[in-house]
């Protein structure tokens, strides 16, 4: 009888001790999914968000060290009030005065997303951050001297430590926290998603202009994500100096040559310049670009041989339903803002 | 009663632990040129007649199975090493929890299998600071020999052979099967060695491979395929012992 008090007492003493160096779990980031939105691609099994982790993302994604000479961070072409375009910048630039020949693309609803850059190069989202980190345009970073600089600062330390319950810094890790933060970035709450929830009514012109979008715009610019994630040539005259072949550079296939990835629209008036080399400053020259100004190849898309046809009013009415798709509490959200990296 | 039933709980729980102690093999590399010990910096002569020196050669290896007298195949736990000439340590691979049989030979990937390529970063021999993936068109470099030759015409005068490509089009990656000497027993617990050359000399044959036509291979591609084609070719087994 006695034994038996005696094992229960152990058994107790057991579990108790187990529950006591069972590590504290960092607090879960409940990501809020848009309800007219599909089901993101992005897999959240590998890399569950928490709370810890996605500061560790955001945190990483405004630190100008992260590059050579501690000048450029992510956030530096990366820019909110741009919806993470870099506002008024044809062309990329990084470190030393480099410059790519591409535009900075915008981040937003990124875990919707299969294969990232304008070309379709990158093949996961968690990989992504590698091509701008070491990029010799951009922020031509050593990986390897990236992860001793960062092991040797504690403040990172303790905050991999926070995010992944060790303070072992790895780059598998480094590269999830940043995809934490990033899948964050979701940009769900314009006037045109009110209005899809019933929620707002489109004004006469917004909604004229989004029946010309729906005729004119929507097989490429796919609802509710305002793009089919394809990569098509729309007919954009090659410039020799830049000599970008798109698509073609990573397949090595023909029929891809000139072929770019399909942008969203959301947010679009906010993300001037236009097209993968930001040739185009203004909305109104990308409509007169597709009225007018396409220049057939063999690759030019079907949809888009023959020119789109917009009169006038009809580009004051489309401007005016793009219009909508700007997203003020995406542009403005606090959790996503620019944070300030102590020396 | 129950104070004896935990006993043997906790007794049987170590039995299974013993019993679960499983054989390795340690599986070691030797780098060579033409049959003999590779040197980086050495002038070799490359069967297609330019001389030339080589200053890094690195591989994954991974994907590895047995196969027994009758030829079924037996797969070995995940296991991907990227071996690299400069670093001793990485010639030397431990292959853990290899069941017991009689095996006549060893199969494994020169490379990183697709799935590999395709989930994200990842850790250990494949972290990518190694350089060893692509960044603007992810995936694994899985072979990459670099040096130079007097008959390259860049200012450089510099080879660069990054083997890459696991889409179906421009696949690299090879499985190599290669025969024991004698057969091999897997008992228990008891490990064994296994020793291996792979020799340089093959990248450039038997489809020729000079310097002149395209020094620099670092995409996916022709080029690429045929490199890998021949490398496929490299490794041989010396000898195996306990």
């Amino acid at each position: 009888m006695k034994a038996r008090y005696f094992i229960a007492g152990f058994c107790l003493l057991v579990v108790l001790a187990q529950a006591a160096i069972v590590k504290k779990e960092p607090a879960p980031f409940v990501l809020v999914l848009p309800p007219h939105f599909p089901a993101p691609v992005y897999d959240f099994k590998h890399n569950p968000l928490t709370k810890p982790g996605v500061a560790l993302g955001r945190f990483m994604f405004y630190d100008y060290r992260l590059s050579k000479d501690s000048t450029v961070s992510c956030g530096f072409c990366h820019q909110q009030f741009a919806a993470f375009g870099h506002f008024d910048h044809a062309l990329a630039h990084g470190v030393a005065g480099a410059q790519g020949v591409r535009s900075v693309p915008t981040l937003f609803n990124m875990i919707w997303q299969r294969s990232f850059m304008w070309d379709g190069g990158v093949n996961h989202l968690d990989i992504q951050p590698l091509t701008p980190l070491t990029d010799h345009n951009e922020m031509a970073m050593d990986l390897g001297e990236l992860l001793v600089k960062m092991r040797k600062d504690t403040m990172y330390r303790r905050m991999y430590k926070e995010a992944f319950g060790t303070d072992s810094i790895t780059s598998e890790r480094m590269f999830k926290a940043f995809s934490q933060f990033i899948a964050t970035m979701i940009s769900a709450t314009s006037k045109y998603d009110s209005v899809m929830q019933h929620t707002a009514v489109f004004t006469p012109e917004e909604e004229a202009g989004y029946k010309i979008f729906q005729q004119k715009c929507s097989s490429c610019h796919k609802e509710p994500l305002f793009t089919d994630y394809s990569y098509r040539s729309n007919g954009l005259p090659y410039l020799e100096a830049l000599n970008d072949v798109g698509r073609m550079k990573i397949t090595g296939n023909v029929e891809d040559n000139l072929r770019f990835k399909v942008p969203s629209l959301r947010n679009i008036l906010k993300s001037a310049p236009y097209m993968h080399d930001g040739r185009f400053y203004d909305i109104f020259q990308v409509f007169d670009f597709y009225d007018h100004g396409v220049k057939v190849t063999a690759t030019t898309d079907p949809l888009v041989k023959n020119g789109i046809s917009l009169d006038e009013k009809e580009k004051r009415q489309l401007y005016f339903f793009l219009n909508t798709l700007t997203d003020e509490h995406f542009l403005k959200s606090e959790a996503l803002s620019e944070i300030l990296i102590p020396e | 009663m129950i104070l004896r039933i935990f006993l043997c709980m906790i007794l049987a729980g170590s039995a299974v632990q013993v019993m679960g102690q499983s054989a390795s093999l340690e599986l070691s590399v030797t780098h060579q040129f033409g049959g003999k010990p590779l040197q980086r910096g050495m002038p070799y002569l490359a069967p297609a007649g330019d001389t030339f020196t080589i200053s890094r050669f690195r591989y994954f290896i991974s994907n590895f199975s047995l196969l027994d007298m009758n030829g079924k195949e037996t797969a070995l736990p995940p296991a991907y090493f990227l071996v690299d000439d400069a670093k001793e340590e990485s010639k030397i691979m431990t292959l853990k929890d290899v069941p017991p049989g009689s095996y006549k030979s060893i199969r494994f990937l020169i490379g990183v299998d697709s799935i590999k390529n395709v989930s994200g970063p990842q850790s250990g021999a494949l972290a990518v600071e190694s350089g060893m993936f692509w960044s603007w068109n992810s995936g694994y470099i899985m072979a990459q020999l670099e040096g130079h030759s007097p008959v390259i015409k860049s200012p450089t005068r510099e080879f660069v052979f990054h083997v890459g490509g696991y889409r179906q089009k421009d696949q690299v990656l090879k499985f190599v099967t290669l025969s024991f000497p004698a057969p091999v027993q897997i008992t228990g617990s008891q490990n064994k060695r296994i020793s291996m050359t792979a020799d340089v000399n093959k990248w450039f044959l038997p489809d020729t491979v000079g310097f002149l036509h395209q020094p620099v291979v670092m995409a996916p591609g022709p080029q690429a395929r045929k490199l890998a084609a021949n490398y496929r070719h490299m490794f041989t087994i010396t000898s195996v012992g306990e």
